[in-house]
């Protein structure tokens, strides 16, 4: 049932939202002066907001909200989940694809550089036995970086990699904050590993 | 020739009420900011939106108002027999600037003034109407990269064959050199926004434009006629706005489930 | 509803390049038995009680279509594909099945099996397009079959009628292929023979109809052992057509419609654009089975033959007596090199000059039905069985015909109609089947007329010009006004119907005429000029678009005026009741509902000297209702005017009109237009028994001539308007500006009796007719024939499909012309009318007139309706000139001089440069236009064709 309002909440650009004596148009939405009326101009969920008390106004306001607006933009603190494409000496580069819980819509690139992997030994840190190229990584933004990626860092427990595929392509059950197992070959590997649910 | 039989079929089996197949997918250029894949029949074209982005020429920015440009060319494998059509020849140039005002006339333009949206088509496979599917791929395109739209703005064929009105016309019925009309629609609003006429008696054409933009309606011309294969081309449009709702419609839940909401 | 699509590859024009086109399969194509219970049962067609639904293959309809025509036939569905490829193959079978399909009468269906989703089925072993069909199929714009999947198709199809409709029905299917007819078998559907089918039905009659297959059929090989000697071989084979084709790419062969001489069966034209001149074909061995009408390829024979074959021309095939004498007909479709025939034996020199060649093979034929009868022979013992008789068609131009009958002694007397099958290379004679009988042969050498005999003759020339002399049908008639019919309150009360009753409006017409659609007035104005009114039946009144009278009225086309009927484009109350009035009621209305053209003329000094001024001041064009004070006939009109002590005001009126008319006519005629002459005769015909009592030239006096020039300046006003209106669809008439070429051999002719003609110019030309007098005051008129039959036929067209240039009429030199004065006998009129209507705002433009290609076939249909009529009217006056000949005007036709018996040898000379023919010893000579004295006389060379021969004495 939760399904259905969904779907009947959603609107396509020209579906007409309301009166705009009853409405105010929000985001996503025009008025037609002349017919009175309220309609959509993007695809999306149609919702309203109630007014804030003590406006003049006291329509609720009308936004439709398109999949491409919901904020799932990498800002500076937010924890990301991004698939590492590129490991170097000094860093390793990561796509970025969701920000929180929210997938996002275009492609952020991440750098996890040498110093941000993890909190302790920083110099010590070999980028290999961090990470490899396929491993998904929690990670959080550390700045917008420069233009071409954000900085990404794992250096805290619950960060770093929680999945990962080994050589024989099984998913590796972590064993230790830097070791991974093989469930087939019972080979390990060596990560940074996030440490989850403790 | 016969288009249409006796039996009311036309060449390809359809009844002449009936449109070809439709079918249209979203996001057929993942670069891009929107983008879609319309085919009607046989009739296959691609579009792509960039935008609103920065302009790139300083001169063409307007403080007002968003830059839309359009750019429509044919695949050179398009028509089956590797015609190769020099770029910017005056059909292309006619029909990337057809597509342009028809789509600015839906763009909610003022909301992104000194930005530039850019509209590409290109027709993979003509088999007639080639306009009408490049506005309905352009419109999903639109509506996909997010830019505001008034409405979807549809558009569909109809023509005038053997005294009996055809609704989406394929190449053979195009290529047949009867009165064709080509409208572009505003289903919700219930606007043409775009009315191409081919082939008409000229009389025919002159009574109607003038009746379109004196408003003069009591012009003695048989427009009967001509209102019966433009009003069969809105209904074609409305079924196509209807198709195309539905695709974004599927396409929105889509990514909904996959953002997990 | 749209299912799926299938492609198909085509490739055409030397090129391959692959088509796409989509299929769609439908489940909404209903089977057309009533007794369906799955499907949709109102449009179906097929008989409720059938117990036998036929299903046709495509060789049945070709060749059979005699026999589906039938009412024997019925319960038969059609296959689509059937129907495509029978398009494919021949448009004139595929004409009448469409005809019987859309009959209400008959039972057929058709079934679009090509869409059914059950029965669609896709080209199989596409390599197999090897034989010749089917190649040239490949070139055709629209994907095709090969043959083998149209039989496949058709068998599917049969099959699925057989298991939809279950056991209740016998679907059986008809085919003539015997491999089809294996495998359906085998597939287990039934299937026949149409031959056994046939004689299943127990109809001997039918078996007539039958057409005998040609290679296949046993019995025929039977009988062709049984005379040996004709088997030998005839003609030669004809080239394939792969052969053909690039024969005519590399300019070996040459493409053409043969046209067969009129007077000459054995030679004939083909105009070829590739060599930009006629090629003339000598003998029937040249000819190699080719019809008239056929598009042919010709091979040119060498330069040193074109001289030896013509000396063979009339010698040649000693079997057929066809010796070929004068004939009163006309030349429209004789070659433009024999128009100077006339008089000189131009057909015996003038061939040096013109390539000569023989047919290879035929691209088109133009077989149809043929009108004549069989060639007399005594009965054959066991008669009742089959007989091969020899068919003699009417037209001269079609070669016997071998038929093959059961019922020989019903039809020897009789005119029939037969249809031409094939001609293989081994027979001098192409088979056909009868198809039916018109009627008991009219005896024109006998005086003592049979009326159905003469009758049977007209219906021959009839059917021969293709026109349809059936009575209304029930449909047609039911779009007429009630009767009596007169005009309402509601007319009257019509704004846009003017009450013009006031006007002293009259109508001249030729005396005894029934279909008056003109009448005129003239009143003089206060300011000194006159407003004529040319007022013409609003016959759109009463026809409107679309129903059944309208398209009735438009598939005529044209009244046709034979010498002793009339067969009308519309019913009767409309061409001679609603605007008369109704007569025979005692009340008499003389109203009349027109549209009016009126035409204001003023004329300043019209006093006493005809100052040429008649100047055209306004126009105005309106509906209006009249009522007639007097319906004069031109005699009377004439004398009206030439009395001088009436002084009444209709008398007046008719001076005042006639003084213009002069003027007009006279700067008509300086602005170039010519007076032509056709040797127009008119019969006075017996009342009781239609026998013509007398023969004379129709007179004409000056009324005639009045009336003509305001017709003229009305039509010619009113093309002016609807293509100022319509500049894209309008109909209009034109005339081409005949070439030098056309004119050269009439200036030759004229030049040999010392006229000197210019032709420069149409002016020109009409000067040079007007001086050329000779002492016989028959002669200008000869010579204004001549030029008439140098020109082509004026014809209507649609404006679009020509610049405005090419819009010129020579004959009137105007350069907009159309018809609009006589809507109750031409349809051309018709639309005229609905054109002037819409322009003036009145009504709307009906839709054909944005189908230009539409209009363009309409056009197209009036002048060949238009060219049918004429070409009926000569031939019954010819008919006419038979029964009753005693006079001596104004025939023409090629003289062939031949040697008469003991009067001696004596070769004849002709004298190109002085047309002249001269016997070699010099005793005797004529000259072009020389006046001879004949003897005249019917004489019937060969039975049933009577004709007239002309001899010296």
């Amino acid at each position: 049932m939760e399904e259905e309002g969904k779907v009947r909440d959603m609107v396509t650009p020209g579906e007409v939202l309301g009166k705009a004596s009853d409405v105010r148009p929000g985001k996503g939405t025009y008025a037609v002066p002349y017919n009175d009326l309220v309609y959509a101009s993007l695809t999306g969920i149609h919702h309203s907001v109630p007014p804030v008390p003590d406006s003049t106004d006291q329509r609720p306001t009308v936004e439709v909200t398109d999949h491409k607006a919901h904020g799932a933009v990498p800002e500076t603190g937010s924890v990301i989940i991004a698939r590492v494409t590129k490991v170097m000496a000094k860093m390793a580069s990561a796509d970025i694809m969701c920000v929180g819980s929210k997938a996002v819509q275009e492609k952020f690139t991440g750098i996890i550089r040498q110093q941000d992997v993890r909190a302790t030994e920083i110099d010590k840190v070999d980028m290999h036995s961090s990470f490899r190229p396929g491993d998904i990584v929690r990670a959080i933004v550390l700045s917008l970086g420069d233009a071409r990626a954000y900085y990404l860092s794992t250096a805290k427990n619950e960060l770093g990699v929680v999945s990962a595929e080994s050589m024989a392509g099984a998913t590796m059950v972590p064993i230790s904050w830097t070791e991974m197992q093989c469930p087939l070959t019972a080979q390990i590997e060596r990560r940074k590993v996030a440490k989850i649910g403790g | 020739m016969e288009y249409v039989s006796p039996e009311g079929l036309r060449l390809d089996g359809r009844r002449p009420m009936e449109m070809r197949q439709i079918r249209a997918e979203i996001g057929a250029v993942a670069k891009a900011d929107g983008s879609a894949v319309f085919e009607m029949g046989n009739t296959k074209v691609i579009a792509a939106v960039y935008g609103p982005r920065e302009v790139q020429h300083r001169s063409q920015q307007m403080s007002d108002q968003a830059l839309v440009r359009c750019e429509y060319s044919m695949a050179n494998f398009s028509t089956g027999d590797r015609m190769r059509k020099p770029k910017g020849d005056r059909r292309s140039t006619e029909i990337s600037l057809v597509i342009r005002q028809t789509m600015e006339a839906c763009i909610l333009t003022h909301l992104m003034p000194r930005s530039q949206i850019d509209i590409f088509v290109q027709v993979l496979q003509a088999d007639g109407g080639t306009r009408s599917a490049c506005i309905n791929a352009a419109t999903l395109a639109l509506a996909d990269a997010g830019i505001p739209l008034r409405d979807l703005v549809t558009s569909c064929s109809a023509g005038y064959l053997n005294s009996t009105p055809l609704l989406d016309l394929n190449y053979v019925e195009d290529s047949a050199g009867g009165p064709d009309v080509t409208v572009g629609f505003l289903p919700k609003l219930d606007k043409v926004t775009l009315l191409q006429v081919q082939n008409l008696l000229n009389c025919v054409i002159l009574g109607r434009f003038s009746a379109l933009v004196v408003g003069k309606m009591d012009s003695k011309l048989p427009i009967d006629t001509f209102e019966n294969v433009m009003q069969l081309a809105i209904e074609g449009c409305k079924a196509i706005a209807n198709y195309i709702r539905e695709i974004l419609l599927e396409n929105t839940k889509q990514l909904e489930y996959r953002r997990g909401l | 509803m749209l299912h799926s699509k299938t492609f198909v590859k085509k490739t055409r024009g030397g090129k391959v390049n692959k088509q796409v086109r989509e299929h769609y399969l439908r489940d909404d194509i209903y089977c057309g038995a009533p007794i369906c219970k799955v499907c949709d049962s109102s449009t179906a067609r097929l008989s409720p009680s059938a117990s036998t639904i036929l299903i046709v293959d495509t060789n049945v309809v070709l060749n059979q279509i005699d026999l589906l025509e039938n009412p024997a036939i019925d319960d038969v569905v059609m296959l689509s594909i059937v129907l495509e490829e029978v398009k494919n193959k021949n448009m004139g079978v595929y004409n009448r099945v469409r005809a019987l399909c859309s009959n209400s009468l008959r039972r057929f269906f058709v079934f679009a099996n090509e869409h059914h989703k059950d029965t669609f089925v896709k080209e199989m072993n596409k390599e197999s397009k090897n034989d010749r069909n089917d190649r040239e199929k490949a070139f055709s714009n629209f994907p095709v079959l090969t043959s083998k999947s149209i039989e496949l198709a058709i068998r599917v199809a049969a099959q699925w009628y057989q298991t939809h409709l279950g056991g209740a029905t016998h679907v059986l299917l008809i085919t003539n292929d015997r491999e089809n007819k294996r495998k359906a078998i085998e597939e287990g559907i039934s299937a026949e023979t149409i031959e056994s089918y046939v004689k299943s039905l127990d109809r001997p009659e039918l078996l007539d109809l039958l057409v005998q297959p040609t290679s296949e059929d046993v019995n025929m090989v039977e009988v062709e052992d049984l005379r040996p000697s004709k088997r030998k071989i005839m003609y030669t084979e004809h080239k394939p057509m792969s052969e053909i084709t690039s024969g005519l790419h590399r300019g070996i062969y040459h493409q053409g419609k043969l046209r067969v001489n009129r007077y000459n069966p054995f030679e004939a034209y083909v105009g070829s654009e590739s060599i930009g001149d006629e090629i003339i074909i000598y003998g029937r061995t040249n000819m190699n089975r080719a019809f008239d009408g056929d598009i042919v390829a010709v091979e040119l024979l060498p330069q040193d033959q074109w001289h030896e074959e013509k000396s063979l021309s009339i010698a040649e095939e000693e079997d057929e007596d066809e010796d070929v004498h004068l004939v009163p007909s006309s030349t429209d479709d004789a070659p433009r090199t024999t128009s100077l025939v006339q008089g000189s034996a131009g057909d015996l020199n003038f061939a040096s000059s013109h390539p000569s060649g023989r047919v290879i093979g035929i691209i088109k034929r133009n077989w149809h039905s043929y009108c004549g009868s069989l060639e007399p022979m005594p009965m054959p013992a066991g008669s009742g069985g089959t007989a091969h008789a020899l068919f003699v068609s009417k037209d001269r131009r079609i070669p016997k015909i071998r038929i093959h009958t059961r019922q020989l002694e019903n039809l020897l007397d009789k005119r029939i109609i037969v249809a031409v099958d094939s001609w293989d290379r081994l027979s001098r004679h192409p088979s056909g089947h009868y198809v039916r009988t018109i009627g008991e042969i009219g005896d024109t050498c006998n005086l003592k007329q049979e009326i159905g005999g003469r009758d049977t003759e007209s219906e021959v020339v009839l059917i021969e010009n293709d026109i349809n002399s059936r009575p209304f049908s029930s449909q047609v008639l039911a779009c007429l006004p009630p009767l009596p019919w007169s005009v309402s309150s509601g007319d009257l009360a019509n704004p846009i119907r003017q009450d013009l009753r006031n006007l002293r409006v009259f109508s001249v017409d030729p005396p005894g005429c029934k279909d008056i659609d003109d009448a005129l007035h003239c009143t003089s104005l206060p300011n000194g000029n006159f407003e004529v009114g040319v007022h013409i039946a609003d016959v759109t009144n009463f026809v409107h678009p679309g129903t059944p009278i309208d398209d009735e009225a438009a598939e005529r086309g044209t009244s046709v005026y034979l010498v002793e009927r009339r067969i009308d484009m519309l019913p009767k109350p409309l061409t001679e009741g609603c605007y008369q009035g109704e007569q025979r009621s005692l009340a008499i209305h003389w109203v009349h509902i027109f549209t009016d053209g009126i035409v204001n003329f003023a004329d300043v000094r019209i006093e006493q000297e005809m100052t040429p001024d008649a100047e055209i001041i306004s126009k105005r064009y309106t509906k209006s209702v009249i009522k007639s004070c007097a319906a004069l006939s031109y005699i009377e009109a004439q004398a009206r005017m030439d009395d001088s002590r009436l002084m009444d005001p209709l008398t007046t009126d008719l001076r005042n009109m006639n003084a213009l008319a002069k003027i007009m006519r006279l700067r008509r005629i300086e602005r170039g237009a010519l007076t032509l002459a056709s040797a127009e005769v008119k019969f006075q015909i017996d009342t009781e028994t239609h026998d013509p009592l007398d023969i004379g030239m129709y007179q004409i006096r000056e009324a005639n001539q009045m009336v003509e020039e305001f017709m003229l300046a009305a039509n010619v006003s009113v093309a002016g308007k609807i293509l100022e209106d319509f500049p894209l669809c309008s109909l209009l008439r034109r005339h081409p500006t005949p070439t030098r070429e056309m004119l050269e051999p009439f200036l030759r002719t004229a030049a040999a009796v010392g006229l000197n003609l210019d032709a420069s110019s149409s002016k020109a030309l009409a000067d040079s007719l007007d001086r050329a007098v000779g002492d016989d005051p028959y002669f200008n008129k000869l010579i204004r024939i001549l030029a008439t039959r140098c020109m082509t036929q004026a014809v209507y067209f649609c404006s679009g499909d020509l610049s405005p240039p090419e819009y010129h009429h020579y004959g009137l030199a105007a350069p907009l012309y159309t018809h609009f004065t006589s809507p109750i006998r031409r349809y051309a009129d018709i639309i005229v009318h609905r054109l002037l209507a819409a322009s003036l705002g009145i009504c709307k433009l009906p839709p054909i007139f944005q189908d230009r290609p539409q209009l363009t076939s309409v056009a197209d249909n009036l002048n060949y309706r238009h060219r049918n009529a004429q070409m009926a009217g000569r031939a019954s006056v010819e008919l006419h000139t038979l029964i009753y000949f005693r006079k001596r005007y104004g025939i023409e036709g090629p003289v062939y001089l031949t040697t008469r018996s003991e009067k001696g040898g004596g070769e004849w000379f002709v004298d190109e440069q002085q047309q002249k023919i001269r016997k070699m010893d010099g005793s005797l000579s004529y000259t072009v236009l020389q006046t001879v004295k004949i003897h005249m006389e019917v004489v019937e060379p060969q039975p049933n064709r009577p004709k007239l021969q002309l001899m010296l004495i």
